[in-house]
């Protein structure tokens, strides 16, 4: 019997990730991870940053790092729309450490609630890079 | 008139100039094919988020309470409170590139809100001298440069924004910018970026047919997603309008570059052309004086042979 599998495309500022046939998508949000199977109903996501995995039509997983975005399912397709999409073999550890250290800094300095967001945000990013291409091995 | 010698300076310091000009315009031209490709990058993911921005929109319940949901349409024109967002370059040496931008943005300042109740967060070191000069109050910590737009810069810019925004300073927020209309000519743009059109636009236009067809469930919650993609769609248009600007910047001052050199080229030809008739004439006069020289020579001999015949 063939695999069922939606339409899939995943985008992010820096253009097209991923655009063609899925058979799940991962997603991480808010209280978890939600995972999307063919067929599912009309829904809207909110997604956190976090690590998302596509398994396509062959049954390959990928990984990816996500940030700040939201997925819309309707019809059998899915749009995700993200800030950035990285592979975690793309990703640049250690700028990802020097993010988070200067992050740290910023927050431990008691400037305005704006800064202060703009580096916990900083941080998130930062630390969902650090966390997820660690299961590379790349360290 | 000058003289031979310094028409040949002048030339040669054309051409010395002419060389920085070939090189501006190279290196503008390279910095456009890259900043073009980015551009065209985004695209896709600005179209698909502006399209996702009105369909959460218009399915959005209305009694859901966001920021990012209100319009500024209690308050009357001239009395919001207006953030303009000017993007210039940092850099002269682009022809009115500038001049058309701060020219706009300073004409909607004085006309729409009479010079109160404004706040200005401008990109480049050129706008902020202008501004400065012309003793309009600007953003003191907001400083960026227009140079290599990236992702990060319109972040921080976007986040700066929004803060204002949510916390009630701003009423509506505003982005001069240049665009690219073709390779060749651009144009300057005002666009009214918060609160979002496309928002008001899909919630007046749905409410009144009783649309069935597709229901979505929103998780966590409409207010949640609002938060997220609105945030996303400005960092978005505020990055794309970076690239925009810088593109039409490095457009802009190619043009010039290549009007440099034309002119330069003219100028040559002409000064050559003066120079060769300088020397030219010099050589002339030399060969009369030469010529007369040796004449006069001839004839005091002839005269001192003349004599020398009569009296002997």
């Amino acid at each position: 019997m063939e695999r069922k599998t939606f339409n899939l495309q995943v985008m992010s500022i820096n253009g097209i990730f991923y655009n063609g046939r899925a058979a799940e998508i991962i997603l991480p949000c808010i209280d978890g991870e939600y995972a999307i199977l063919p067929e599912h109903e009309e829904l809207v996501l909110a997604i956190y940053n976090g690590k998302m995995t596509i398994r396509d039509e062959i049954g390959d997983k990928i990984d990816c790092i996500v940030g700040v975005g939201s997925a819309q399912i309707a019809n059998n397709r899915v749009i995700v729309i993200v800030d950035t999409v990285e592979k975690p073999e793309d990703i640049d550890r250690n700028r990802a450490r020097r993010a988070l250290e200067r992050a740290e800094e910023e927050m431990r300095q008691n400037n305005s609630i704006k800064e202060y967001y703009t580096a916990q945000a900083a941080m998130a990013r930062a630390l969902t890079r650090l966390k997820h291409s660690s299961d590379y091995g790349l360290d | 008139m000058a003289n031979i010698k310094e028409i040949r300076d002048r030339i040669s310091s054309i051409r010395d100039t002419m060389k920085i000009t070939n090189a501006m315009y190279m290196i503008s031209s390279n910095k456009l094919r890259k900043a073009k490709k980015q551009l065209a990058d985004t695209e896709p993911y600005f179209y698909a988020l502006q399209a996702m921005i009105a369909r959460v929109s218009r399915h959005i319940p209305d009694d859901v309470e966001d920021i990012f949901l209100q319009t500024a349409e209690g308050i009357p024109f001239h009395a919001r409170a207006k953030g303009y967002l000017i993007l210039t370059s940092d850099k002269g040496l682009a022809g009115a590139f500038n001049h058309n931008v701060v020219k706009l943005a300073e004409e909607h300042i004085r006309e729409s809100n009479k010079l109160v109740n404004y706040k200005l967060y401008v990109v480049g070191e050129f706008g902020r001298h202008y501004f400065t000069s012309l003793g309009f109050k600007i953003e003191e910590n907001f400083r960026y440069t227009a140079q290599n737009p990236n992702l990060d810069r319109a972040r921080d810019i976007s986040a700066t924004i929004l803060d204002d925004y949510r916390n009630g300073v701003l009423d509506e927020v505003y982005v001069v910018y240049t665009s690219m209309k073709n390779s060749l000519t651009s144009e300057v743009k005002i666009e009214k970026i918060l609160p979002l059109d496309i928002i008001e636009n899909a919630r007046n236009r749905y409410r009144i047919i009783d649309a069935y067809n597709e229901e979505f469930i929103f998780d966590p919650s409409p207010k949640a997603i609002i938060d997220n993609i609105v945030p996303n769609f400005i960092t978005g248009f505020i990055f794309g309008t970076l690239v925009e600007t810088f593109c039409s910047e490095q457009n802009a001052r190619m043009m010039a570059m290549d009007n440099a050199n034309k002119n330069a080229t003219s100028m040559i030809g002409e000064l050559v052309k003066q120079y060769n008739r300088k020397r030219q004439a010099a050589i002339t006069q030399e060969i009369t004086e030469v010529v007369s020289g040796a004449k006069a020579l001839k004839r005091a001999k002839e005269i001192k042979q003349r004599k020398n015949r009569a009296s002997k």
